[in-house]
């Protein structure tokens, strides 16, 4: 059980203005998101909007200058110590001297727990790398990798997914076929998950909502349901209805 | 290509060699200049080959002992003020002020705190605790972000984060430094040994000069020069092996 609360949530930033003296500006907020147990939620807007700050504030990466951050009722800092967030890059962040499943142990040793082989085996499948146990990241192709550090984010059985752009850097073939195989590792354990995200279509194929947030200082422009059944077909990508919640989304991060 | 690399260098010492020798016969540099062949022939020669190896081995155990007390102080002391941030600039300082004292003015000092058997070690270390002060605070706090941020949302502890992660990042940065500072810790030993220890390669140069016995005199430079840069190529090994093993955090 999992759920996530931004209570009038702002986070401000120094820099040097023209006549380059220092001052604070807000990088985003006032912000009011709460997303329920279990619920798929994507964060799309503009670059710069602050919707990775969002995620790092859900990871305790970073607190708010103003409001409230809270998951069940706790400061994320609790849930990061008690191993309850699972969280996955853009970049990949393998620990580059270690196997595949070197890296999937990872968790398990911070946490003190062990790690069955029976465990690691199901990660290791989880990540479609049955016969790759024993590469180093550096002979992994980047969609491999990438499915290494989701099914690490995944170890723990987290309450918590905090993905931010983890296809980033992926080609739009592989990235596709990637988002239907998130849903499918995601549909086993339905963590609460946040998903940061430039890619529109991204957010529709994988999320249950999406936040829209606007440009700088980043608030809510919109928060629509994604209304499609699971699990996805892959001909959804092709489906009037997609195309059209990905227009109308599209539309909405123009500047207004 | 290969070959070239490797037959350039070749032909070039040869060269250099050659103009030693005929150098050295034909007296053009003075008498302090002798030919190869006349330093090589001490090595052959009963008395003073004995003595060269002894001194070796008495030097090489000096400058050991400094370089494993050295670089052991150097990368402890690091961790430390990597753990405790309130220590770090006063650490940084201290080592900043052992590394601006010049080595040969520390020597009288030590010579009555170490006692002179002991300061040719003594004087060894203090190179190396700087240099590995140096690199492993370097390559601890040059550990990639995203790895660092990865670990942190693990819930990994400090201590988690530098065995785990940052300790064995460092290691290519720590190899580095331990490559530069084998070379320093010779130079501290044989240093060291001028001040009146009983045997040592300082010694026999020290000797040699004052007897005007120059064949020896550059015979124990060529052990020396040899020790030395044997040292930085098998570290040199040992580092490239190191990144290989360890990767490229930010790859």
């Amino acid at each position: 059980m999992a759920t996530l609360a931004l209570s009038a949530v702002t986070r401000s930033f120094q820099r040097r203005n023209s006549a380059g003296k220092r001052e604070s500006f807000v990088a985003l907020g006032p912000l009011d998101v709460r997303i329920g147990d279990g619920e798929f939620v994507a964060v799309i807007g503009p670059s710069g909007c602050g919707k990775s700050t969002v995620l790092r504030l859900l990871a305790g990466l970073d607190t708010p200058s103003t409001g409230l951050v809270e998951i069940n009722d706790r400061p994320p800092r609790e849930l990061q110590a008690e191993q309850k967030l699972g969280i996955a890059f853009q970049e990949h962040a393998l620990l580059p001297w270690r196997s595949v499943e070197g890296n999937l142990r990872l968790p398990f040793e911070v946490a003190g727990v062990p790690a069955t082989p029976a465990r690691i085996g199901e990660l290791v499948a989880l990540a479609g790398l049955k016969g790759f146990e024993h590469a180093r990241p550096a002979e992994l192709s980047g969609g491999m990798r990438q499915r290494v550090a989701i099914a690490r984010a995944l170890a723990l059985h987290p309450k918590v997914l905090l993905l931010d752009e983890p296809f980033g850097a992926l080609d739009a073939v592989t990235r596709r076929r990637m988002n239907f195989e998130l849903e499918r590792i995601w549909l086993e354990s339905r963590p609460t998950t946040l998903l940061v995200t430039h890619s529109v279509e991204e957010a529709v194929v994988l999320a249950d909502r999406i936040i829209v947030l606007t440009e700088r200082p980043g608030r809510i422009r919109m928060d629509v349901r994604v209304p499609f059944a699971r699990p996805r077909p892959a001909e959804l990508v092709r489906s009037a209805e997609f195309h059209r919640l990905v227009d109308e989304l599209t539309a909405s991060l123009e500047p207004a | 290509m290969k070959f070239r690399g490797f037959i350039y260098p070749t032909i070039g010492t040869l060269l250099l060699l050659c103009a030693w020798e005929a150098a050295g016969r034909n007296g053009m540099l003075g008498r302090t200049f002798p030919a190869l062949s006349q330093v090589l022939r001490v090595f052959e020669d009963g008395p003073r080959g004995a003595l060269l190896v002894r001194s070796t081995i008495a030097t090489l155990g000096s400058a050991a002992e400094g370089f494993t007390t050295g670089a052991l102080l150097g990368a402890a002391v690091a961790v430390l003020a990597h753990l405790v941030p309130p220590l770090r600039r006063g650490l940084d300082r201290m080592a900043v002020l052992v590394n601006a004292l010049p080595v040969i003015a520390l020597a009288p000092v030590l010579i009555i705190t170490a006692g002179r058997e002991g300061t040719p070690a003594a004087l060894a270390s203090v190179p190396v605790f700087f240099l590995l002060y140096t690199s492993t605070g370097v390559g601890l706090r040059g550990a990639s972000e995203r790895l660092e941020m990865m670990l942190l949302t693990l819930g990994a502890s400090p201590w988690q984060r530098l065995t785990k992660f940052q300790a064995i990042a460092a290691l290519p940065q720590v190899v580095t430094g331990m490559k530069v500072a084998a070379g320093s810790s010779m130079i501290g030993a044989i240093v060291g040994e001028w001040f009146g220890a009983p045997s040592g390669l300082g010694v026999v140069v020290l000797n040699s000069m004052e007897n005007y016995q120059i064949p020896l005199l550059w015979a124990t430079v060529i052990v020396i020069a040899t020790i030395t840069l044997s040292s930085y190529g098998l570290l040199t090994l040992g580092e490239r092996a190191v990144r290989r093993r360890i990767g490229e955090c930010d790859a």
